[in-house]
Protein backbone atom coordinates (compact mmCIF):
# COMPACT_ATOMS: atom_id res chain seq x y z
CA UNK A 1 0.00 0.00 0.00
CA UNK A 2 1.15 3.74 -0.83
CA UNK A 3 1.19 6.56 1.71
CA UNK A 4 -1.06 7.97 -0.82
CA UNK A 5 -3.93 5.30 -0.45
CA UNK A 6 -3.79 7.08 3.13
CA UNK A 7 -4.69 10.63 1.68
CA UNK A 8 -8.46 10.13 0.88
CA UNK A 9 -10.32 11.52 4.20
CA UNK A 10 -7.07 13.87 4.08
CA UNK A 11 -7.66 15.24 1.20
CA UNK A 12 -11.13 16.74 1.90
CA UNK A 13 -9.75 17.74 5.57
CA UNK A 14 -6.96 19.57 3.77
CA UNK A 15 -8.57 21.54 1.45
CA UNK A 16 -11.01 22.62 3.98
CA UNK A 17 -7.80 23.71 5.64
CA UNK A 18 -6.77 25.93 2.94
CA UNK A 19 -9.80 27.05 2.13
CA UNK A 20 -10.17 28.46 5.42
CA UNK A 21 -7.00 29.84 6.21
CA UNK A 22 -7.14 31.52 2.69
CA UNK A 23 -10.59 33.15 4.10
CA UNK A 24 -8.79 34.13 6.95
CA UNK A 25 -6.38 36.31 4.68
CA UNK A 26 -9.09 37.81 3.02
CA UNK A 27 -9.50 40.64 5.12
CA UNK A 28 -5.77 41.99 5.47
CA UNK A 29 -4.25 41.96 1.65
CA UNK A 30 -6.84 41.95 -0.57
CA UNK A 31 -8.53 39.59 -2.67
CA UNK A 32 -7.98 36.04 -2.35
CA UNK A 33 -6.22 34.18 -4.84
CA UNK A 34 -7.19 30.36 -4.60
CA UNK A 35 -5.05 28.04 -6.81
CA UNK A 36 -4.94 24.66 -6.15
CA UNK A 37 -9.04 23.78 -5.62
CA UNK A 38 -10.07 20.20 -4.72
CA UNK A 39 -10.08 19.24 -8.44
CA UNK A 40 -6.51 20.57 -9.25
CA UNK A 41 -5.35 18.58 -5.96
CA UNK A 42 -6.97 15.76 -7.26
CA UNK A 43 -5.21 15.72 -10.54
CA UNK A 44 -1.77 16.32 -8.83
CA UNK A 45 -2.54 13.04 -6.66
CA UNK A 46 -3.55 11.15 -9.40
CA UNK A 47 -0.49 12.08 -11.81
CA UNK A 48 1.53 11.14 -8.92
CA UNK A 49 -0.03 7.65 -8.40
CA UNK A 50 0.64 6.85 -12.31
CA UNK A 51 3.40 8.06 -12.36
CA UNK A 52 4.04 5.63 -9.86
CA UNK A 53 2.59 2.45 -11.73
CA UNK A 54 4.69 3.73 -14.49
CA UNK A 55 7.94 3.78 -12.21
CA UNK A 56 7.12 0.48 -11.23
CA UNK A 57 7.04 -1.06 -14.30
CA UNK A 58 9.97 0.39 -16.17
CA UNK A 59 12.40 -0.04 -12.96
CA UNK A 60 12.74 -3.94 -13.20
CA UNK A 61 13.44 -3.23 -17.24
CA UNK A 62 15.52 -0.22 -17.05
CA UNK A 63 17.78 -2.00 -14.44
CA UNK A 64 17.97 -4.87 -16.65
CA UNK A 65 18.93 -2.41 -19.51
CA UNK A 66 21.72 -0.96 -17.29
CA UNK A 67 23.14 -4.42 -16.65
CA UNK A 68 23.59 -5.35 -19.88
CA UNK A 69 24.96 -1.86 -20.81
CA UNK A 70 27.56 -2.39 -18.04
CA UNK A 71 28.16 -5.36 -19.27
CA UNK A 72 28.36 -4.38 -22.44
CA UNK A 73 30.98 -1.98 -21.56
CA UNK A 74 33.10 -3.86 -20.02
CA UNK A 75 33.52 -6.26 -22.20
CA UNK A 76 34.95 -4.07 -24.35
CA UNK A 77 32.74 -4.53 -27.10
CA UNK A 78 32.30 -1.15 -28.09
CA UNK A 79 33.97 -1.25 -31.72
CA UNK A 80 34.24 -4.79 -31.55
CA UNK A 81 32.87 -6.00 -34.83
CA UNK A 82 32.67 -9.45 -35.56
CA UNK A 83 32.85 -10.69 -31.85
CA UNK A 84 30.09 -13.28 -31.52
CA UNK A 85 29.99 -12.95 -27.60
CA UNK A 86 29.59 -8.79 -28.10
CA UNK A 87 26.40 -9.48 -30.77
CA UNK A 88 24.78 -11.65 -28.38
CA UNK A 89 24.94 -8.58 -25.55
CA UNK A 90 23.99 -6.28 -28.19
CA UNK A 91 20.95 -8.09 -29.43
CA UNK A 92 19.69 -8.88 -25.31
CA UNK A 93 20.61 -5.06 -25.29
CA UNK A 94 18.48 -4.50 -27.68
CA UNK A 95 15.45 -6.71 -27.01
CA UNK A 96 15.40 -5.33 -23.74
CA UNK A 97 15.24 -1.82 -24.62
CA UNK A 98 12.52 -2.84 -27.38
CA UNK A 99 10.47 -4.24 -23.89
CA UNK A 100 11.02 -0.86 -22.26
CA UNK A 101 9.48 1.02 -25.23
CA UNK A 102 6.72 -1.13 -25.06
CA UNK A 103 6.03 -0.96 -21.66
CA UNK A 104 6.07 2.98 -21.60
CA UNK A 105 4.25 2.97 -25.43
CA UNK A 106 1.22 1.36 -22.83
CA UNK A 107 1.71 3.57 -20.13
CA UNK A 108 2.52 6.54 -21.70
CA UNK A 109 -1.33 7.63 -22.74
CA UNK A 110 -2.72 7.35 -19.35
CA UNK A 111 0.55 9.54 -18.19
CA UNK A 112 -0.59 11.35 -20.59
CA UNK A 113 -3.98 12.08 -19.77
CA UNK A 114 -2.77 12.45 -16.25
CA UNK A 115 -0.68 15.11 -16.62
CA UNK A 116 -2.32 17.05 -19.33
CA UNK A 117 -5.34 17.04 -16.69
CA UNK A 118 -3.00 18.66 -14.20
CA UNK A 119 -1.05 21.22 -16.60
CA UNK A 120 -4.97 22.19 -17.94
CA UNK A 121 -6.60 23.12 -14.56
CA UNK A 122 -3.43 24.55 -12.75
CA UNK A 123 -3.29 26.88 -16.25
CA UNK A 124 -6.94 27.59 -15.85
CA UNK A 125 -6.23 28.71 -12.04
CA UNK A 126 -2.85 30.58 -12.77
CA UNK A 127 -4.93 32.38 -15.75
CA UNK A 128 -8.06 33.47 -13.85
CA UNK A 129 -6.01 33.91 -10.50
CA UNK A 130 -2.57 35.36 -11.15
CA UNK A 131 -3.10 36.57 -14.80
CA UNK A 132 -6.95 38.13 -14.78
CA UNK A 133 -7.49 38.87 -10.92
CA UNK A 134 -4.24 39.75 -9.79
CA UNK A 135 -2.51 42.98 -10.89
CA UNK A 136 1.56 43.25 -10.97
CA UNK A 137 1.44 45.28 -7.62
CA UNK A 138 -0.80 42.53 -5.84
CA UNK A 139 1.04 39.90 -7.64
CA UNK A 140 4.35 41.48 -5.76
CA UNK A 141 2.41 41.62 -2.30
CA UNK A 142 0.96 38.32 -2.78
CA UNK A 143 4.71 36.88 -3.51
CA UNK A 144 6.11 38.79 -0.63
CA UNK A 145 3.26 37.44 1.87
CA UNK A 146 1.83 41.25 2.87
CA UNK A 147 -0.33 41.72 5.56
CA UNK A 148 2.43 40.58 7.96
CA UNK A 149 2.39 37.16 7.56
CA UNK A 150 5.54 35.33 8.84
CA UNK A 151 8.00 34.79 5.96
CA UNK A 152 8.33 30.84 6.16
CA UNK A 153 11.53 29.47 7.64
CA UNK A 154 14.34 28.12 4.45
CA UNK A 155 13.06 24.71 5.30
CA UNK A 156 9.39 25.26 4.91
CA UNK A 157 9.54 27.16 1.29
CA UNK A 158 9.22 24.62 -1.28
CA UNK A 159 12.29 23.64 -3.38
CA UNK A 160 11.71 24.76 -6.88
CA UNK A 161 12.53 24.16 -10.13
CA UNK A 162 15.26 22.03 -11.72
CA UNK A 163 15.08 19.51 -8.69
CA UNK A 164 16.63 16.19 -9.85
CA UNK A 165 17.72 13.53 -8.23
CA UNK A 166 13.81 12.46 -7.20
CA UNK A 167 11.25 10.35 -8.77
CA UNK A 168 8.70 11.76 -10.68
CA UNK A 169 6.24 9.83 -7.96
CA UNK A 170 7.88 11.46 -5.23
CA UNK A 171 7.90 15.04 -6.75
CA UNK A 172 3.81 14.75 -6.98
CA UNK A 173 4.05 13.47 -3.96
CA UNK A 174 6.19 16.39 -2.51
CA UNK A 175 3.60 18.58 -4.61
CA UNK A 176 0.78 17.01 -3.02
CA UNK A 177 2.04 17.42 0.88
CA UNK A 178 3.30 20.91 0.48
CA UNK A 179 -0.10 21.91 -0.92
CA UNK A 180 -2.24 20.06 0.90
CA UNK A 181 -0.95 20.81 3.98
CA UNK A 182 0.14 24.30 3.94
CA UNK A 183 0.82 26.03 7.16
CA UNK A 184 1.73 29.29 5.79
CA UNK A 185 -1.02 31.00 4.72
CA UNK A 186 -2.71 30.55 1.30
CA UNK A 187 -1.39 32.49 -1.89
CA UNK A 188 2.35 33.39 -0.74
CA UNK A 189 4.46 30.30 -1.66
CA UNK A 190 1.47 28.54 -3.37
CA UNK A 191 1.88 31.19 -6.29
CA UNK A 192 4.90 30.01 -6.67
CA UNK A 193 4.22 26.00 -6.22
CA UNK A 194 1.70 26.36 -8.85
CA UNK A 195 4.25 27.95 -11.54
CA UNK A 196 6.38 25.00 -10.56
CA UNK A 197 4.11 22.52 -10.85
CA UNK A 198 2.21 23.75 -14.20
CA UNK A 199 5.89 24.34 -15.97
CA UNK A 200 6.77 21.29 -15.23
CA UNK A 201 3.69 19.58 -16.27
CA UNK A 202 4.45 21.80 -19.74
CA UNK A 203 7.55 20.25 -20.09
CA UNK A 204 6.65 16.92 -19.33
CA UNK A 205 3.65 17.06 -21.48
CA UNK A 206 5.91 17.75 -24.61
CA UNK A 207 8.47 15.34 -23.96
CA UNK A 208 5.71 12.63 -23.46
CA UNK A 209 4.29 13.72 -26.83
CA UNK A 210 8.14 13.85 -28.21
CA UNK A 211 8.44 10.32 -26.87
CA UNK A 212 5.41 8.68 -28.20
CA UNK A 213 6.63 10.24 -31.43
CA UNK A 214 9.55 8.55 -30.99
CA UNK A 215 8.67 5.26 -29.86
CA UNK A 216 7.34 4.10 -33.04
CA UNK A 217 10.26 5.36 -35.03
CA UNK A 218 12.55 3.88 -32.73
CA UNK A 219 11.03 0.67 -32.23
CA UNK A 220 10.89 0.32 -35.95
CA UNK A 221 14.78 0.84 -36.14
CA UNK A 222 15.72 -1.63 -33.60
CA UNK A 223 13.99 -3.75 -35.06
CA UNK A 224 16.07 -3.80 -38.07
CA UNK A 225 19.21 -3.22 -35.96
CA UNK A 226 18.21 -6.88 -34.36
CA UNK A 227 19.49 -7.85 -37.26
CA UNK A 228 22.83 -6.73 -36.95
CA UNK A 229 23.07 -6.30 -33.26
CA UNK A 230 24.27 -2.70 -32.53
CA UNK A 231 23.88 -0.24 -29.73
CA UNK A 232 22.77 3.32 -31.42
CA UNK A 233 23.04 6.85 -29.73
CA UNK A 234 19.75 6.82 -30.10
CA UNK A 235 19.16 3.75 -27.56
CA UNK A 236 21.19 5.66 -24.96
CA UNK A 237 19.62 9.09 -25.55
CA UNK A 238 15.75 7.65 -24.80
CA UNK A 239 16.86 5.41 -22.18
CA UNK A 240 18.69 8.61 -20.24
CA UNK A 241 15.38 10.89 -20.68
CA UNK A 242 13.36 8.25 -19.35
CA UNK A 243 15.69 7.79 -16.62
CA UNK A 244 16.10 11.25 -16.08
CA UNK A 245 12.16 12.13 -16.05
CA UNK A 246 10.98 9.05 -13.85
CA UNK A 247 14.09 8.87 -11.68
CA UNK A 248 15.64 11.82 -11.63
CA UNK A 249 18.99 10.56 -12.54
CA UNK A 250 20.56 13.99 -13.63
CA UNK A 251 23.16 16.21 -12.49
CA UNK A 252 21.34 18.19 -9.63
CA UNK A 253 20.67 21.93 -11.11
CA UNK A 254 20.67 25.27 -8.34
CA UNK A 255 17.52 25.98 -7.02
CA UNK A 256 16.42 28.88 -6.64
CA UNK A 257 17.57 29.92 -3.19
CA UNK A 258 18.57 32.38 -0.85
CA UNK A 259 20.42 32.69 2.13
CA UNK A 260 17.90 32.15 4.94
CA UNK A 261 15.54 35.31 5.82
CA UNK A 262 17.10 36.26 9.21
CA UNK A 263 14.71 37.21 11.94
CA UNK A 264 15.82 40.50 13.94
CA UNK A 265 14.62 43.18 15.23
CA UNK A 266 11.56 44.99 13.59
CA UNK A 267 12.16 47.00 10.45
CA UNK A 268 11.72 50.55 10.04
CA UNK A 269 9.04 51.47 8.04
CA UNK A 270 8.82 54.47 6.05
CA UNK A 271 6.01 56.67 5.23
CA UNK A 272 7.16 56.32 1.32
CA UNK A 273 7.34 52.50 1.04
CA UNK A 274 4.88 51.10 -1.25
CA UNK B 1 13.39 104.54 -33.62
CA UNK B 2 13.45 105.67 -30.08
CA UNK B 3 11.82 101.99 -29.09
CA UNK B 4 14.65 100.47 -30.59
CA UNK B 5 17.14 102.19 -28.86
CA UNK B 6 15.02 101.38 -24.97
CA UNK B 7 15.47 97.67 -26.47
CA UNK B 8 19.32 98.27 -26.73
CA UNK B 9 19.55 99.48 -23.80
CA UNK B 10 17.27 96.95 -21.97
CA UNK B 11 18.97 93.86 -23.35
CA UNK B 12 22.42 93.87 -21.28
CA UNK B 13 20.46 95.33 -17.98
CA UNK B 14 18.27 92.20 -18.27
CA UNK B 15 21.19 89.98 -18.82
CA UNK B 16 23.20 91.45 -15.72
CA UNK B 17 20.19 90.94 -13.85
CA UNK B 18 19.71 87.42 -14.65
CA UNK B 19 23.28 86.86 -13.72
CA UNK B 20 22.84 87.99 -10.57
CA UNK B 21 20.10 85.71 -9.52
CA UNK B 22 21.79 82.59 -11.59
CA UNK B 23 24.06 80.87 -9.36
CA UNK B 24 27.80 79.85 -10.29
CA UNK B 25 28.17 76.47 -11.17
CA UNK B 26 30.54 76.61 -7.72
CA UNK B 27 27.80 77.68 -5.65
CA UNK B 28 26.01 74.37 -5.76
CA UNK B 29 28.97 72.21 -5.55
CA UNK B 30 28.86 70.35 -2.31
CA UNK B 31 31.46 68.47 -0.88
CA UNK B 32 29.42 65.33 0.44
CA UNK B 33 31.30 63.78 3.01
CA UNK B 34 31.13 63.59 6.94
CA UNK B 35 28.38 62.61 8.74
CA UNK B 36 25.79 61.39 6.54
CA UNK B 37 23.21 63.66 8.27
CA UNK B 38 24.89 66.42 8.44
CA UNK B 39 25.78 66.00 4.54
CA UNK B 40 22.09 65.43 4.20
CA UNK B 41 21.32 69.07 5.53
CA UNK B 42 24.40 70.64 4.04
CA UNK B 43 22.20 69.43 0.53
CA UNK B 44 19.01 70.84 1.27
CA UNK B 45 20.16 74.08 2.07
CA UNK B 46 21.70 74.08 -1.20
CA UNK B 47 18.62 72.53 -3.03
CA UNK B 48 16.86 75.59 -1.30
CA UNK B 49 19.17 78.59 -2.72
CA UNK B 50 18.73 77.31 -6.31
CA UNK B 51 20.08 74.71 -6.92
CA UNK B 52 17.40 72.38 -6.96
CA UNK B 53 18.45 70.96 -10.42
CA UNK B 54 21.53 69.44 -9.00
CA UNK B 55 19.03 67.08 -6.72
CA UNK B 56 20.22 63.89 -8.64
CA UNK B 57 23.93 64.55 -8.21
CA UNK B 58 23.28 65.30 -4.36
CA UNK B 59 21.34 62.00 -4.23
CA UNK B 60 24.06 60.04 -6.07
CA UNK B 61 26.89 61.88 -3.67
CA UNK B 62 24.53 60.76 -0.73
CA UNK B 63 24.65 57.13 -1.66
CA UNK B 64 28.44 56.86 -2.06
CA UNK B 65 29.00 58.37 1.29
CA UNK B 66 26.82 56.32 2.54
CA UNK B 67 27.73 53.28 0.64
CA UNK B 68 31.18 54.27 2.47
CA UNK B 69 29.55 54.58 5.74
CA UNK B 70 27.17 51.47 5.95
CA UNK B 71 24.79 51.70 8.65
CA UNK B 72 21.11 50.21 9.45
CA UNK B 73 20.17 53.71 10.07
CA UNK B 74 21.02 55.33 6.96
CA UNK B 75 17.82 53.76 5.24
CA UNK B 76 15.68 56.07 8.00
CA UNK B 77 18.03 58.93 6.63
CA UNK B 78 17.15 58.60 3.45
CA UNK B 79 13.82 58.55 4.19
CA UNK B 80 13.52 61.10 6.23
CA UNK B 81 15.99 63.35 3.14
CA UNK B 82 13.21 62.21 1.00
CA UNK B 83 10.51 63.73 2.60
CA UNK B 84 11.87 67.00 3.67
CA UNK B 85 12.96 67.47 -0.12
CA UNK B 86 9.80 66.62 -1.30
CA UNK B 87 8.34 69.22 1.82
CA UNK B 88 10.72 71.77 -0.07
CA UNK B 89 8.70 70.96 -3.26
CA UNK B 90 12.01 69.99 -5.19
CA UNK B 91 10.78 66.54 -5.74
CA UNK B 92 7.29 65.75 -6.16
CA UNK B 93 5.85 62.72 -3.50
CA UNK B 94 5.55 60.25 -6.57
CA UNK B 95 9.35 60.96 -7.22
CA UNK B 96 10.35 60.55 -3.39
CA UNK B 97 8.58 57.38 -3.17
CA UNK B 98 10.38 55.80 -6.22
CA UNK B 99 13.74 56.54 -5.11
CA UNK B 100 13.17 55.44 -1.63
CA UNK B 101 11.65 52.47 -2.81
CA UNK B 102 13.98 51.19 -5.66
CA UNK B 103 16.76 51.92 -3.21
CA UNK B 104 15.70 50.99 0.28
CA UNK B 105 12.49 48.27 -0.06
CA UNK B 106 12.47 44.92 -0.62
CA UNK B 107 9.35 45.49 -2.92
CA UNK B 108 10.30 46.42 -6.99
CA UNK B 109 9.04 49.80 -8.29
CA UNK B 110 9.54 48.08 -11.98
CA UNK B 111 6.63 45.78 -10.84
CA UNK B 112 3.82 48.18 -10.54
CA UNK B 113 0.71 48.58 -12.28
CA UNK B 114 -3.09 48.84 -11.83
CA UNK B 115 -3.73 46.58 -14.68
CA UNK B 116 -4.32 42.91 -14.32
CA UNK B 117 -1.14 41.10 -15.10
CA UNK B 118 -1.79 39.19 -18.48
CA UNK B 119 -2.73 42.78 -19.99
CA UNK B 120 -0.17 44.78 -18.43
CA UNK B 121 2.86 42.55 -17.70
CA UNK B 122 2.84 39.84 -19.92
CA UNK B 123 3.08 41.90 -22.84
CA UNK B 124 6.38 43.59 -21.89
CA UNK B 125 7.22 40.08 -19.30
CA UNK B 126 10.86 40.73 -20.40
CA UNK B 127 11.41 44.42 -20.18
CA UNK B 128 10.05 44.26 -16.93
CA UNK B 129 12.20 41.57 -15.51
CA UNK B 130 15.30 43.28 -16.99
CA UNK B 131 14.24 46.83 -14.97
CA UNK B 132 14.00 44.56 -12.23
CA UNK B 133 16.96 43.08 -12.25
CA UNK B 134 18.72 47.01 -12.46
CA UNK B 135 16.34 47.91 -9.92
CA UNK B 136 17.80 44.86 -7.73
CA UNK B 137 21.65 46.67 -8.51
CA UNK B 138 20.06 49.51 -7.11
CA UNK B 139 18.92 47.67 -3.96
CA UNK B 140 22.56 46.21 -3.72
CA UNK B 141 23.64 49.42 -3.29
CA UNK B 142 20.92 50.85 -1.20
CA UNK B 143 19.99 47.71 1.20
CA UNK B 144 23.26 45.61 0.76
CA UNK B 145 25.96 48.15 0.73
CA UNK B 146 24.85 51.18 2.38
CA UNK B 147 22.26 49.69 5.07
CA UNK B 148 24.10 46.77 6.10
CA UNK B 149 20.44 44.84 5.64
CA UNK B 150 21.66 41.80 3.74
CA UNK B 151 18.71 40.31 4.85
CA UNK B 152 16.33 42.37 3.25
CA UNK B 153 18.64 42.49 0.11
CA UNK B 154 18.22 38.69 -0.20
CA UNK B 155 14.63 38.59 -0.06
CA UNK B 156 14.35 41.19 -2.93
CA UNK B 157 16.68 38.87 -4.94
CA UNK B 158 14.59 35.81 -3.93
CA UNK B 159 11.37 38.03 -4.87
CA UNK B 160 13.07 38.73 -8.33
CA UNK B 161 13.27 34.92 -8.77
CA UNK B 162 10.43 33.89 -8.01
CA UNK B 163 8.42 36.98 -9.88
CA UNK B 164 10.54 35.69 -13.07
CA UNK B 165 9.39 31.79 -11.98
CA UNK B 166 5.41 33.34 -11.63
CA UNK B 167 5.39 35.37 -13.98
CA UNK B 168 6.76 32.70 -16.80
CA UNK B 169 4.00 30.57 -15.86
CA UNK B 170 1.03 33.03 -15.87
CA UNK B 171 2.10 34.36 -18.80
CA UNK B 172 1.69 31.06 -20.46
CA UNK B 173 -1.88 30.63 -19.04
CA UNK B 174 -2.86 33.73 -20.56
CA UNK B 175 -1.08 33.14 -24.05
CA UNK B 176 -2.78 29.66 -23.45
CA UNK B 177 -6.37 31.03 -22.97
CA UNK B 178 -6.01 33.26 -25.88
CA UNK B 179 -5.46 30.44 -28.10
CA UNK B 180 -7.25 27.54 -26.66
Amino acid sequence: MTPLTYRGPVLMLAALCLLASATGHATGSGPVVRLFPTTVLEDIRETGQVAEDMENNLQQVIHRLDMQQQLYTESLCQGADGDQGCERIAKQLGATYLEMLEVMSDRLPEMERAVNSTRSSLEKRLRQELGQRTTPTSLQNTLLGEAGTATPNAEERPALRGRSGVRLSDRFKQYYDLVSTSKNGPSQSLAVVAADIYLDMEEASQLIAFTQQEISRAALMEQLNQSFGMITPEMSAVVSGVKEILFGETAMESPIASPPYAIGEPEFESPLAM
Amino acid sequence: MLRHAKLLLAAPLLALAAACTTTSPDYCAVDVRGEIETAMRTVETKLGSGCEYHFDGYFQSLLTLAEANPDKNNRRYFSDHLMRVQEMGVISRRQAEGLYNRYFNVKFVSLQGDYNTCSQTCPIRKQVMSDMQAELHDKELGLLRASNDAASFYRADHLLKETDLVLEATCRACVAGGTR
